[in-house]
């Protein structure tokens, strides 16, 4: 199962939290990322949220990977960024001056782009803090439940969390498929030219696509002899209550979005 | 005479976008407390038969159906799959694709919670339900970690959850090995003698009909072609000709005798009445 | 030119991160053209096994040739022409337009020219009696005819050796039998065949040698008649002898008749040719 989705066990306070009370983090927090635009402020969320990673007791060996996958992103930005932001501050002059038409300026960095690219980086880690922060501290069904309660219908939150559970078995359907293409003499990963690679597609996708459609029509009769969907008040046998904690926690979640968005206002 | 428990009555079916009929106008009937098992090759329509008992056919699949099947009275064209899901369960015959959820606990909740019946009686159906599986204890456990045995005793233990009074079984062992075909065959036997529940297994391996079921349904091509108990389907050599299921090999024996002019007295399916058989028809070595 | 198609001297394989010996010294050598049975319960190490012959897991510790090639050397592509696996799953490989397509790809990938693609697949498709489907789309194909064409597009890569893993499984009664003319037509051929099966009925009636793996180590490496005489050994591995050999194992001595009997017709000819009850 993807470690950025699966769930770890544990019995952190941010584990025992109420699902709905995550829920409403994870969307708050994703609204806020997207609005911020002080390097500060982005800097000051995303230690917030490593904060909270470490109040959760999650490992941070996922971080690391996390990292690694991030950072050929972020150093594609800052390359763009900083040679094409249209900044006002030069820290090395274009190799084309400027009078020449059309290419002039071209090799130009600036000062603001770089700035830009920070900020910009900075909010990417912090955005990918957030989910991993709610699906590995809760278990898929708690989650379903969470937006049942919300007022998700189920039949949405159900598709969901199968979708969720699929994916571990799809991974490792495509693993068998590439080691039976392989066995057929089929060089997967060696081959370097992009039209190979192009014509690699099929022998993989094709048997997962099939296998998934098999699969789907298989579910829907299992599904259908449990009664899915026969009854407009299901029941659950697992409970979830709001106490104080999760009340005081939406709350502070709130405070907390309203001071980023007033810092951002008021303090140039 | 007993209304029968399950009625098919001329029944034909096609699958949507397809011209030839899977089922071809069948009719039988199926009496309460008996283990019946459906023979026949691949295609020749036994989960079609299957998915027409708990209403998936037509309901779900879609597809043209003509005749009609009556389950304890209830018509299934008229009747939805919910409810009919609460007089019939289906164990498929994939251990992966019938298992939804992320705990063993909840996946035998899941039929009863679609119901919308208390949580508390849930939870009783739950706990025995996986005390007859004798998954009693593993509650917590991920679908997933388990033994293909132990995923389709999970299978039957979910819809035991839904209290129906007739078991399916679509071809439930062909993908467990011997150990986990033994374990789920040795509950459905129980649940037939100590709950009279009415079984209908779908199966190809003969060696297991002889030994639990009280009658045999042979399909081919969409048709009934016999019914019997499993002795008289085994010993039929004409029908045994016309196609291919696999009969005990102590039956084959037999069949081998009778062709050979060596008959055994009485016609085998179990090994020991084939033990007994030769013991009557070969003379004693003379010692040397 | 090695005697051995597959020759393994103590291995040892171990799942990380967990650290599960599945293999722990398996020793085993299988000359060209045997048809070996390979049985075990369910995590006996049976899959494992495999995996290591054709070199999709590579030995923790020990030493596997395929026809005399240090397996751990060679790339799978490579291995994949010494030795062909047909997996127990076809649905999980098949992908082409038609099934001549599909046969071909295995000889495509190895750059093989137009004209020996060409003779590859009739002959593949001629011993899998697949003319009737050469143009159709294989996964809409009848589970027997799946199978058929996984096997073929293996036959395609002209291997000395076939494994078939669990071809009988979700397969028919007619399925199983047409698979495993098949793979006696291979033998006959001279093929090194392998299968590793639940079926023992299958087993008794076309392998001539049984191995026998529990916990991840050999138990029974012998004649199959000899395997299937000793039924308290594979009780450990939750192994059953077929219902014939057990019922040979079950008449009394004094009747003279095989108790190692494997199949129908050899239990059935000894009757028959018995003197009759006085």
């Amino acid at each position: 199962m993807s470690p950025l989705i699966q769930y770890v066990p544990g019995d952190s306070f941010f584990h025992r939290l109420d699902p709905r009370a995550k829920i409403v983090f994870m969307l708050l927090m994703t609204t806020i990322v997207f609005v911020i635009q002080r390097i500060w402020i982005a800097a000051a969320v995303w230690l917030s949220l490593l904060a909270l990673w470490r109040v959760a007791r999650l490992p941070f060996s996922i971080l690391k990977q996390m990292s690694k996958a991030l950072l050929g992103i972020t150093v594609f930005l800052f390359v763009v960024q900083a040679l094409f932001y249209p900044g006002q501050t030069s820290l090395i002059y274009p190799i084309i001056p400027e009078t020449v038409p059309i290419i002039g300026g071209v090799g130009r960095i600036t000062l603001e782009g770089i700035l830009f690219a920070v900020l910009i980086a900075l909010r990417l880690f912090a955005m990918v803090l957030i989910l991993p922060l709610v699906s590995l501290t809760t278990p898929v069904q708690l989650l379903a439940l969470g937006l049942v309660r919300l007022g998700l219908p189920y039949s949405l939150t159900y598709a969901m969390t199968t979708a969720i559970n699929l994916i571990p078995v799809l991974q490792d359907e495509a693993n068998v498929i590439v080691d039976a293409q392989r066995l057929r003499a089929m060089q997967v990963f060696e081959k370097g030219r992009f039209w190979e690679k192009l014509r690699a597609y099929p022998p993989l996708v094709t048997p997962l696509v099939i296998g998934a459609m098999r699969r789907a029509q298989l579910i829907a009769v299992a599904m259908d002899s449990r009664a899915f969907g026969a009854s407009k008040n299901r029941t659950y046998i697992q409970d979830i209550r709001m106490r104080l904690s999760d009340w005081v926690f939406m709350g502070a979640t709130v405070l907390y979005a309203a001071l980023v968005v007033a810092a951002g206002w008021l303090i140039p | 005479m007993q209304e029968p428990l399950i009625a098919f009555r001329q029944v034909s079916y096609r699958y949507p976008r397809t011209r030839h009929y899977a089922l071809k106008r069948l009719e039988f009937g199926i009496r309460r407390g008996e283990f019946v098992a459906i023979l026949g090759e691949n295609g020749a329509g036994k989960s079609t038969l299957c998915q027409m008992l708990n209403g998936v056919i037509p309901h779900t699949r879609g597809g043209r159906m003509r005749g009609r099947v009556l389950v304890d009275g209830l018509d299934t064209r008229q009747g939805e799959v919910a409810q009919l899901a609460q007089k019939v369960g289906i164990v498929l015959d994939d251990p992966e694709t019938q298992l939804f959820t992320t705990s063993v606990l909840n996946e035998v909740a899941f039929g009863p919670e679609n119901l919308g019946i208390e949580p508390d009686e849930i939870l009783r159906r739950a706990r025995w339900a996986l005390d007859v599986v004798r998954l009693g204890g593993y509650e917590d456990h991920p679908p997933s970690a388990l033994s293909g045995g132990q995923k389709q005793r999970l299978a039957i233990a979910a819809a035991l959850a839904m209290m129906p009074d007739i078991l399916v079984l679509d071809e439930a062992t062909s993908q467990l090995d011997p150990v986990g075909t033994v374990e789920v065959l040795s509950i459905v036997q129980k649940l037939n003698h100590n709950q009279a529940m009415t079984i209908i297994m779908a199966t190809d391996k003969g060696e297991q009909v002889a030994r639990f079921c009280d009658r045999v349904l042979v399909l081919h091509r969409g048709e009934l072609l016999a019914e019997g108990t499993p002795r008289q389907v085994f010993a039929d050599q004409d029908l045994l000709a016309r196609i291919t299921i696999r009969s005990p090999q102590v039956s084959q024996l037999a069949a081998y005798l009778q062709r050979h002019g060596r008959p055994l007295p009485e016609f085998p399916i179990t090994l020991d009445e084939a033990r007994r058989g030769i013991e009557q028809i070969v003379g004693d070595q003379p010692e040397t | 030119m090695t005697e051995f198609a597959v020759q393994i001297e103590g291995l040892r394989y171990v799942y990380q991160p967990q650290g599960i010996a599945a293999l722990d010294g398996i020793d085993l050598a299988v000359q060209r053209g045997e048809f070996v049975g390979i049985i075990g319960e369910n995590g006996a190490g049976k899959t494992t096994l495999l995996k290591n012959m054709v070199g999709l897991l590579r030995p923790t510790s020990g030493k596997v040739w395929i026809d005399g090639l240090d397996a751990s050397q060679q790339a799978v592509s490579n291995l994949a022409t010494h030795v062909g696996f047909v997996l127990q799953n076809p649905d999980q490989q098949l992908f082409a337009q038609t099934v001549e397509e599909e046969i071909a790809f295995g000889p495509r990938n190895l750059k093989l020219d137009k004209q020996e693609i060409r003779g590859r697949v009739e002959d593949a498709i001629a011993a899998t009696g697949l003319e009737a489907f050469r143009s159709e789309f294989p996964p809409a194909l009848p589970k027997g005819e799946r199978a058929k064409v996984v096997i073929a597009s293996v036959l395609a890569m002209r291997p000395e050796t076939v494994i078939l893993d669990e071809p009988t499984t979700g397969q028919d009664y007619k399925g199983c039998h047409q698979i495993m003319q098949i793979a006696y037509h291979l033998h006959r051929a001279g093929h090194t065949v392998l299968v590793v099966t639940h079926d023992m009925a299958l087993i008794a009636e076309y392998a001539q040698r049984t191995v026998v793996l529990h916990e991840g180590r050999v138990l029974l490496d012998d004649t199959t008649a000899a395997v299937f005489a000793q039924p308290e050994l594979l009780q450990r591995t939750h192994v059953t002898p077929p219902q014939i050999t057990r019922l040979a194992r079950a008449l009394p001595r004094k009747l003279a008749l095989p108790p190692t009997a494997l199949t129908v017709a050899e239990l059935g000819r000894s009757i028959v040719e018995s003197p009759k009850q006085k």
